[in-house]
């Protein structure tokens, strides 16, 4: 009894005391109210440019395209199944990005990508698209394709496209290189498009060259991608003007 | 001046000096009494929840700060001043919204009035009804008219009111509108502001809730903390899940979170969180109320082990990680191994022992990887063979290795002998473990008794077994064996590689089902290769190796290629001599057992030399017990020789024997994790001291460390019965039927070619081509009939559903009660009946047509052969035949197939036609595309069975009709 009076009476004061001071707490309670930092500049006017060398041989297959006739008459020369595509010792579709280094959040690009399924192959082979940005594949061809994509970071998807110049929008996720998508109609047919969080990135072209503009001056790694011939990555620092890297690929 | 006390004389104590004594004493009892306050008070984890709370506080300052970096501040500006705009252009109307505004009150009271009228109003109207009720009744003219007039005349009042509210509530309404299209832009841009900072807002609240200010340091005080501290024990009581304390089962509650204040929030991971202030790392399975084992219902100590209600680190029984941790723990937290705690806290790579409590009947534990692979290799290893597992998982298992009793038919005694001796010399990969010239196995005299009974051993079982006859094969061609067997499905079972070691494959140990096959050639005999690959069943009608249903070429190339495959260490080799008498005095110890030393003398003068090595093999089989993994004859009702691991994970601590080995810690995990690594650890230094009989048995299985650690992550989960069975999962009926194919599925090893329930398709490293792959058999249950099933499975050669495949579905010889258990186990994972209806050719002609119609438009045959004519002549056989289709799938699958084959089975090639939309429903693309000049002769045919273009556009665009239409064309428009 006595025990539960002085629990009581405890109780109450603490109460009391705590209504006391309850009025001083909205002023005590200061909100940290520190200024907005700077912004993460986007865009910049460092630029990346360079080449991609090759020491062997443009050792693509032929494709026999057989199987379905419509490919088949669609290509009065034989048709190459693009992995290594190397001219003058350059290399070809190899996939080019700033890997580390690049921060903040960047406005994703209102344009779309485009793929197109024409005589049975994917154009452009290699692409490189922005997280969030659309993504068109369109089906040129009169005959069946499903684009299937096999990603391991984002969902995956298997689409029919049975009508020809049917399109399909998609977009991915989670920044992820390479996405590779094939068809399981003609299984010569597959693409590989990177995706990554900004704006920088870029294709070599058969001449072997790329660039990658619009950089704020930093430390990146730069990484290259290429489909049977691995990575290489390098660290560059931009300031102002162009930077020149170059990266090379033994037979 | 003062006068000095007088000492009286009536007192026997001095008055003085009893005031210091109890001045002294009382000052000792206030210490004593804050002595005791503040150990009672001053609780570690008290101090820990106050530490998260300031890491807590720390870490959210550091994401504000983040948060504002982030802020994009040209959008923040451009917002700040659209919001500062339209608050001038607010400013500038000021008069006309005050006046609004006061308009809009002046209405509003006007209302109230209005309203409260009516209201009075309308009671006053029920009261005159009632009383007109009561007139009537009573039936008196007057009076219901009087009443009546009375009535008419309030209803009309009250119309009238009510009309007034609507008129002044519309009033306001409109001058509400006014006001909020002037203020709307204001508000918008307000909004846009608002949500652009809430981040930044709520984590400024965070930070504000989590400071400490002075109602915090008053509320956790000692004594006023009872009122509503923010540091207290966290605890959860779980019934049916016990604790044994000092011999009696209680229920378990649990104070874990106490100190683990984050395991049930998100966010406190990666390297800046330590323990306890970690978020669980699987919140999906585990804590989280919207998880299968919520922290409510399962607390954590039923999982992990450990004294559910201490809230003493060292009390609970923790269990380091590492040499290291412990001393840190020692250090900081007084921590000592808790001898007479029965179930200490798993050691975290230990901690998956804990699902065994409750999902022993699942055969197989969803969600822990290591804990199946553990399973099966305690299977394949036979462990079971020589110690009883009183679980599902390991009850009535069949043997392991293969039967030995017609041996003598396929290699010879050389062989086994060395074999016996060594097999991983031969078999890298082998779980045939080794049984001599172990660690206890150093002294010369030690090791001469080992060879003789290795020599005995042989001798029993040529005796014992039976001796075919075979012819030579017919010859083939070893290069067309070679590629047969890569692509026939011999490596789902099988390698072929001396290079390899079991702990490569880990966790994924299904291609070591089968022998390794290297050096084949050097241990069997052509003959009888021939004949097993020919079947199998016909040398051991038990064996689980199916017949292939290989042709006599295929199976003669195969004999050609395998026996090419060498071990010259393994070739012509005779079995040693016994030396006599070394076999002599092991023999009479065994005939000692049970005879005197002169009728022990006496019965071994009696036998010829051939009868003592008999029998001295027969006495050594038994005593290794190699019956616990192989048929054979005289020994097939004999009890299993190991101890009995059913409680093995409860076994006290002070009954393992560490013998003279100083360097295992002394618990239960690491003596069973040395024992496991070499077996006859414990005998170190006793070689000498023990009898022969006396020294340690078990086999060294050569284990890796992850191997060993798998195993035990199952026998430290072996404990007794702390569960009530209904808190236990598996107890359903499509829980047993799950675990009966499971059991199955492990044992002919299904999953070295299908991927069943996630898991599988092993043989891809040897495929390399994901086309070739065997089917995924998620949603078998959902897809196919039960009867073609069950057709299917007792002979799988008598229908090819996927001819493209090079590996062949092999007949395995299940008895139809094997059949039945995996067709019920499909139909169990995806909780469809085992028998399904058959289905009526649709009444409506349009279903027909518009199937007929779409399965061309939609390219169908492109990849299925639909018809005689058509199979084979798209690009390859890509899925298959629609032919097959009604015996073979379940009707009302096969609409919702077509509509969304993703979610059946993820990553098949059919692809999805049929788009999801937003709201979860599916759109079809024929009812745009119909209209395309290329449809055109489409179109007409489909208009024959319709009224009009809508009509048939409204069809076309219903995914659900269409993909019923294709199924209606492939069950009666194909077939």
């Amino acid at each position: 009894m006595k025990h539960t009076f002085f629990r009581l009476a405890l109780g109450l004061s603490a109460i009391a005391l705590l209504a006391a001071c309850g009025g001083g707490d909205d002023t005590t309670a200061t909100t940290t109210e520190a200024p907005l930092a700077a912004v993460v500049p986007s865009g910049g006017s460092g630029s990346i440019t360079g080449l991609v060398s090759y020491s062997g041989d443009d050792t693509d297959a032929e494709i026999n395209m057989d199987a379905d006739p419509v490919c088949a008459s669609a290509h009065s020369d034989p048709v190459s199944t693009e992995s290594v595509v190397a001219s003058d010792g350059n290399l070809a579709n190899v996939f080019v990005y700033l890997k580390e280094g690049v921060g903040g959040s960047h406005t994703v690009s209102s344009e779309a990508v485009l793929l197109d399924q024409t005589g049975c192959t994917y154009v452009p082979h290699i692409s490189g698209i922005q997280v969030g940005q659309k993504l068109v594949i369109r089906n040129s061809d009169p005959t069946l394709h499903n684009v299937h994509a096999l990603p391991e970071k984002n969902k995956e998807f298997n689409q029919g496209q049975p009508f020809q110049n049917m399109e399909l929008e998609k977009s991915f996720d989670t920044a992820e290189v390479m996405v590779r998508l094939k068809c399981d109609v003609h299984p010569w047919m597959s693409a590989y498009i990177g995706v990554v969080d900004h704006p920088y990135f870029a294709v070599s072209g058969t001449d072997g060259s790329f660039s990658i503009e619009g950089l704020p001056a930093g430390d990146y790694v730069v990484e290259a991608w290429h489909e049977t011939l691995g990575t290489r990555t390098q660290s560059v620092t931009v300031g102002d003007g162009a930077v020149t890297v170059s990266f090379d690929y033994d037979a | 001046m003062p006068v000095p006390p007088v000492k009286r004389p009536d007192r026997h104590y001095n008055f003085e000096r009893t005031n210091v004594v109890f001045a002294v004493s009382s000052i000792a009892l206030l210490l004593a009494t804050v002595w005791m306050v503040i150990p009672d008070y001053a609780k570690p984890w008290k101090r820990l929840q106050s530490q998260f709370r300031d890491l807590e506080r720390q870490a959210a300052i550091e994401e504000l700060a983040a948060e504002k970096q982030s802020l994009n501040e040209n959008e923040l500006a451009q917002l700040g001043a659209e919001v500062a705009a339209e608050g001038e252009k607010l400013v500038a109307q000021r008069a006309e919204i005050d006046e609004l505004e006061s308009d809009a009150v002046k209405v509003g009271k006007r209302i109230f009035a209005a309203d409260a009228q009516a209201r009075g109003s309308k009671s006053l109207l029920d009261t005159a009804r009632y009383q007109l009720d009561q007139a009537l009744v009573s039936g008196l003219e007057k009076r219901i008219e009087a009443a009546q007039t009375k009535v008419d005349g309030l209803v009309e009042k009250w119309t009238g009111e009510i009309k007034t509210l609507e008129l002044l509530t519309g009033q306001k309404e409109q001058i509400e509108a006014d006001l909020e299209g002037r203020r709307a832009r204001w508000t918008e841009a307000e909004k846009r502001l608002g949500a652009l900072r809430s981040g930044v807002d709520s984590l400024d609240e965070r930070i504000a809730n989590l400071d400490k200010r002075l109602d915090y340091f008053i509320l956790n005080a000692p004594l006023t903390d009872f009122i509503e501290p923010d540091l207290k024990v966290e605890q959860v009581m779980i019934s049916g899940l016990f604790q044994n304390i000092n011999f009696t089962t209680v229920d378990r509650v649990d104070r874990c979170m106490t100190c683990h204040v984050a395991s049930n929030r998100q966010g406190f991971d990666g390297e800046r969180w330590e323990e306890p202030f970690r978020s669980h790392p699987r919140p999906e399975l585990f804590v989280m109320a919207s998880s299968p084992h919520p922290y409510a219902t399962f607390g954590c100590s039923s999982c992990h082990g450990g004294l559910d209600r201490a809230t003493d680190f060292a009390r609970v029984g923790h269990s380091p990680q590492t040499q290291e941790q412990e001393e840190e723990w020692v250090h900081e937290w007084n921590w000592s191994e808790q001898k007479y705690l029965a179930e200490p806290i798993y050691p975290a790579r230990y901690s998956e022992a804990g699902c065994v409590t409750c999902h022993a009947a699942d055969v197989w534990t969803p969600g822990s990887q290591v804990q199946d692979t553990g399973r099966e290799l305690i299977t394949r290893l036979g462990c079971a063979g020589c110690h009883v597992i009183d679980y599902p998982a390991f009850r009535d298992l069949p043997r392991t290795g293969p039967s030995l009793n017609r041996v003598a038919s396929k290699t010879n005694a050389g062989w086994a002998y060395k074999w016996i001796e060594s097999p991983r010399d031969f078999h890298p990969t082998t779980w045939m473990p080794h049984f001599f010239f172990e660690g206890n196995a150093q002294l010369p005299a030690t090791q001469a008794r080992q060879q003789v009974e290795i020599s005995s051993l042989v001798a029993y079982v040529w005796d014992k077994s039976e001796k075919l006859s075979y012819v030579a094969p017919p010859s083939g061609s070893a290069t067309r064996g070679e590629e047969l067997f890569n692509t026939v499905g011999c490596t789902g079972c099988h390698i072929l590689d001396g290079e390899a070691r079991r702990d490569d494959f880990f966790p994924q140990i299904n291609r070591l089902n089968g022998p390794n096959l290297v050096g084949t050639g050097s241990k069997v005999d052509a003959g009888w290769l021939y004949g097993w690959l020919k079947d199998p069943k016909a040398y051991n009608p038990d064996t689980r190796m199916p017949n292939l249903r290989l042709s006599d070429q295929e199976a003669a190339d195969l004999v050609a290629f395998l026996m090419n495959q060498r071990n010259p260490h393994f070739e012509g080799l005779e079995a040693p001599a016994i030396d006599g008498v070394v076999r002599d005095e092991l023999a009479l110890g065994y005939l000692r057992n049970n005879n005197t030393y002169e009728q022990s003398e006496a019965i071994l003068a009696r036998m010829t030399d051939h009868e003592r090595n008999v029998f001295l093999g027969e006495e050594t089989v038994q005593k290794y017990g190699c019956y616990g993994c192989h048929d054979l004859a005289g020994f097939e009702r004999s009890k299993p020789i190991g101890v009995e691991l059913t409680e093995e994970g409860s076994k006290p601590v002070h009954q393992f024997d560490f013998g003279h080995v100083h360097d295992v810690p002394h618990t239960r995990h690491d003596w069973l994790e040395a024992k496991l690594l070499d077996p006859r650890i414990w005998d170190e230094g006793k070689e000498a001291v023990k009898t022969y009989g006396e020294l340690s048995k078990m086999p060294n299985f050569g284990l890796s460390e992850r191997e060993a650690e798998a195993i035990l992550t199952n026998v430290l989960g072996f404990t007794k019965e702390s569960a009530l069975a209904s808190r236990k999962a598996g107890q359903s009926a499509r829980a047993a039927a799950l675990a009966e194919g499971r059991k199955l599925i492990t044992y002919y090893n299904c999953q070295g070619c299908h991927l069943i329930e996630g898991k599988g398709h092993a043989i891809l490293s040897s495929l390399g081509d994901e086309g070739q792959l065997p089917p995924n058999l998620a949603a078998e249950g959902a897809r196919t009939q039960a009867d073609w099933l069950f057709d299917f499975l007792h002979d799988p050669g008598s229908v090819r559903t996927r001819p493209w495949l090079s590996s062949r579905m092999p007949t395995f010889g299940l008895s139809d009660e094997e059949i039945n258990a995996l067709v019920a186990y499909f139909a169990a994972t995806d909780e469809s009946d085992v028998f399904s209806t058959s289905p009526s050719r649709p009444d409506d002609r349009r279903s027909l047509v518009v199937g007929e119609v779409t399965f061309g438009m939609l390219q169908c045959a492109k990849c299925h052969p639909a018809g005689e004519a058509e199979a084979g002549v798209s690009a390859g056989d890509l899925a298959p035949s629609l032919l097959l289709a009604p015996e073979r799938l379940r009707h009302d699958w096969v609409p919702g197939w077509i509509k969304d084959p993703q979610t059946w089975i993820p990553g098949t090639n059919m692809p999805q036609n049929f788009a999801q939309l937003a709201d979860g429903s599916f759109s079809s693309p024929l009812a745009d595309a119909i209209d395309a000049p290329m449809f055109s002769a489409q179109k007409r045919r489909m208009m024959s069975v319709f009224e009009s273009e809508e009509e048939l556009e409204n069809y076309l665009a219903d995914a659900d009709k269409v993909t019923t239409a294709l199924r209606d064309h492939i069950w009666w428009g194909l077939n």
